[in-house]
């Protein structure tokens, strides 16, 4: 597998691999049908600040769901 | 640990061939995400050939064609509410705004999401940062949360960095200038014009605004901001410094912010945006130190992609070296200057708002204005009408005289009409200021 790298083209540093990670990590919490409203809902507004994480450090993430 | 003097040190001190890098890699995302989920933008793409694909450097900004406010405002009325601009359906939006009208055209419609509100936080939380807002600060927000996007985003900018942060919504103003003092304020937030409306009521009230906690005023919505003697009189009113933001509803949030080394303009948040500067005539680019239009390229706002809207802005551009606060961003000098169509011809003389004021508020006993254009006899006229403050009556005839010397000076020998107004007589604006009235243009 290639190593990840920001837009910039730069390798990730260790904190960005960390913000990738939980970032990916709502994302599959965010996928499960099972979850109640609070937990659903507060899931998508911490993936709309990891995203902002994300784009901040120029990491290349999609869009989070709704 | 020391603190950043940067909200985003990563992108906020990148080398200009770093930000191009940076830029183009966006740039493909935001075309690619236009083209995939908003039709107004597939349409315009595919009839220029673009894709993202083609987009290869910076040059490749030029094939991209230009969005208009008109052409925005006819897809809304070709298919009410939003038009066929938007990226997502509008149930993945949480809040719904519009234009504030000042131009006297129909407002725009937009709608954001929840990334959408996260990002517009983000960019205002880059110029409060840049200023010396720190999660220590208490800051007030004159600003009456409507429909109108204001300060909402600077709002949760404030709450994101951990600041106290004070919504005065419907207060009126006396109680809010009270409120400043009361809750040991430091920063306050609020149109230029509205900053003097606040001195103006603590004076009012025998408030001593100067020896208040306050240290920091952020104006934003008016060219006033960064006009040098508009700014000078907020700053003695307050005894605190004063810093310009500016930004539109079309774009959500701020794309520029005066940094605390105040190097007489706005940076642009680049990593954000991309602002081209064009010759409004031909459209080619102008170099640095050229006046032109601004066109912004967003690449945060989901919902909504802007790619090159032509805002009517009229700036110009330097490089990032004139600041030495170390940021990459070029800086807009002077803020914004104008609009491409704000000009008065007065019988064949050119009369930008933006100096008038100027002119006005470089005396301190003025305290509200109005410009009046109109047709007496078939000629054009241009009027100047002034109140001044309480107390200062007896100065008028010298006031008058100055004031007709520097318009003139300033306009090439064109006569204005200058006259008082009563006390209390001309409109007072809690947000964008409306002051030139010309009644030879059809409602």
């Amino acid at each position: 597998m290639s190593e990840a790298r920001d837009l910039l083209g730069r390798p990730l540093e260790a904190v960005e691999r960390e913000v990738l990670a939980a970032h990916e990590q709502l994302l599959r919490i965010a996928a499960r049908s099972d979850l109640a409203p609070c937990v659903r809902a507060n899931t998508l507004a911490a993936l709309a600040l990891t995203w902002q994480m994300a784009n901040d450090l120029d990491l290349p993430v999609d869009t989070p769901p709704e | 640990m020391s603190v950043s003097p940067y909200w985003n040190p990563k992108n906020e001190t990148l080398t200009r061939a770093e930000l191009a890098t940076l830029q183009t890699a966006k740039l493909q995302r935001a075309v690619a995400h236009a083209a995939a989920r908003s039709p107004f933008h597939q349409r315009k793409l595919e009839s220029a050939g673009v894709t993202a694909a083609s987009i290869r450097s910076l040059d490749d900004l030029r094939r991209i064609p230009f969005t208009t406010r008109e052409e925005w405002m006819a897809c809304q009325a070709e298919t009410p509410l939003f038009g066929d601009m938007l990226a997502h359906p509008r149930e993945r939006a949480i809040r719904y705004h519009l234009t504030s009208g000042t131009s006297g055209k129909n407002p725009l419609r937009v709608l954001d999401s929840r990334r959408d509100w996260q990002w517009i936080a983000e960019c205002w939380a880059y110029g409060f940062w840049a200023f010396g807002v720190r999660p220590t600060d208490t800051v007030f927000f004159a600003f009456s949360y409507g429909s109108f996007i204001g300060f909402w985003g600077a709002h949760y900018a404030c709450e994101k960095m951990g600041a106290l942060t004070l919504a005065s919504g419907n207060m009126p103003t006396d109680m809010r200038v009270r409120q400043i003092i009361e809750m040991g304020v430091t920063t306050v937030c609020a149109t230029p014009t509205y900053a003097l409306r606040l001195a103006q009521s603590a004076a009012e009230q025998g408030l001593d605004l100067r020896g208040s906690a306050v240290n920091k005023v952020i104006v934003s919505g008016e060219p006033a901001g960064s006009i040098p003697e508009t700014k000078k009189l907020i700053e003695d009113a307050w005894g605190a410094k004063v810093a310009d933001t500016a930004g539109m509803t079309e774009l959500g949030t701020i794309c520029m912010f005066e940094c605390s080394h105040q190097p007489g303009g706005m940076h642009i948040i680049e990593d954000h945006f991309i602002e081209e500067v064009l010759d409004p005539a031909t459209d080619e680019p102008v170099g640095y130190g050229e006046k032109g239009e601004r066109v912004v390229t967003s690449f945060g706002r989901e919902m909504i992609p802007v790619l090159r809207y032509r805002t009517r802005d009229m700036v110009v551009k330097v490089p990032s070296t004139r600041c030495a606060c170390g940021r990459g961003f070029d800086i807009y000098e002077g803020g914004i200057l104008g609009r491409v169509d704000d000009m008065l011809l007065i019988r064949g003389t050119n009369v930008y708002p933006r100096a008038i004021e100027g002119i006005v508020r470089g005396h301190a006993e003025i305290d509200e204005f109005q410009v009046l254009v109109e047709k007496q006899n078939d000629i054009d006229e241009i009027i100047l009408r002034v109140e001044l403050k309480p107390g200062t009556e007896a100065c008028w005839p010298r006031l008058a005289k100055q004031l007709d010397f520097d318009l003139r000076e300033a306009h090439e020998m064109l006569r204005f009409g200058v006259q008082q107004a009563d006390a209390g007589s001309l409109p007072r604006f809690e947000l964008k200021a409306r002051r030139v009235l010309d009644k030879r243009r059809k409602p």
